[in-house]
């Protein structure tokens, strides 16, 4: 499965949220799992299985699928959850 | 490292009640003074928030201030300001910061090697609130240097 990470610009948090991503798969061990960002106009709803952004842009992510929405980009707890949950929908452990 | 980028006197800490075009201003100032970026890139940084660019606030009161390389950056460099009360982002309440970052990125290799180092630091819960803690310039660049030794 794969996740892609996005923010307006796809530079900053979108970047940061993906690192995190990855280190929560790695933790949790998750396999094939794929992980990406970019910014939210180049993404459509086959670019990835789940969508990750943060609590600001979630208006501009509607439509696009299974979406994740974060209230901190940073919190790495409130991330794993998220990241298990997702796993979990798509059927991998 | 980041270490290399954020040197203590991009570090500073006010306890004047500002308003977030203050903060902003003020922790883009020693970037501005160094010449790593021009006035452009503290107006960019300004116009993008206005524009509803809230999604800098980084969640756990921290904001990450940023404009694309090409609105003035000329060296890449970070600084820091911490503030004695938040200056919430568009005056919303939801989006009170009381640290903020301000991030200038030369090139894309730049951006991505630095927004890594700072964003392990600010992801570690213990380091974040270190952070926060800290009371001092020297404190700051000790406590960044500490965990990317401890890497």
């Amino acid at each position: 499965m794969k996740f892609l990470a996005m923010c307006s610009t796809g530079l900053g948090s979108s970047f940061m949220v993906r690192m995190n991503i990855e280190t929560v798969v790695r933790e949790l061990g998750l396999q094939d799992v794929t992980v990406e960002h970019s910014d939210i106009s180049s993404a459509g709803p086959d670019s990835a299985d789940v969508f990750v952004v943060a609590k600001d842009l979630e208006d501009a992510v509607q439509g696009l699928g299974d979406v994740v929405v974060l209230n901190s980009i940073i919190d790495m707890d409130e991330l794993r959850g998220a990241v298990k949950e997702a796993a979990a929908r798509h059927g991998v452990a | 490292m980041l270490s290399h980028l954020l040197p203590e006197r991009n570090i500073h800490f006010t306890q004047e009640k500002l308003t977030w075009q203050e903060a902003v201003t003020q922790v883009a100032r020693p970037l501005v003074e160094a010449g790593d970026v021009t006035p452009e890139y503290v107006r960019a940084m300004l116009d993008s928030i206005t524009a509803g660019g809230t999604y800098i606030d980084l969640g756990h009161g921290i904001a990450l201030a940023h404009a694309r390389p090409e609105h003035g950056v000329v060296r890449t460099g970070i600084s820091m300001l911490r503030l004695g009360e938040p200056a919430p982002l568009l005056d919303l309440p939801e989006h009170a910061v009381d640290l903020y970052f301000c991030f200038a990125a030369a090139d894309a290799d730049a951006h991505m090697r630095a927004m890594a180092s700072l964003a392990r630091i600010l992801s570690d819960a213990h380091t974040r609130q270190a952070l926060r803690d800290a009371a001092s310039a020297p404190e700051v660049v000790k406590l960044i240097t500490e965990f990317e030794d401890s890497e």
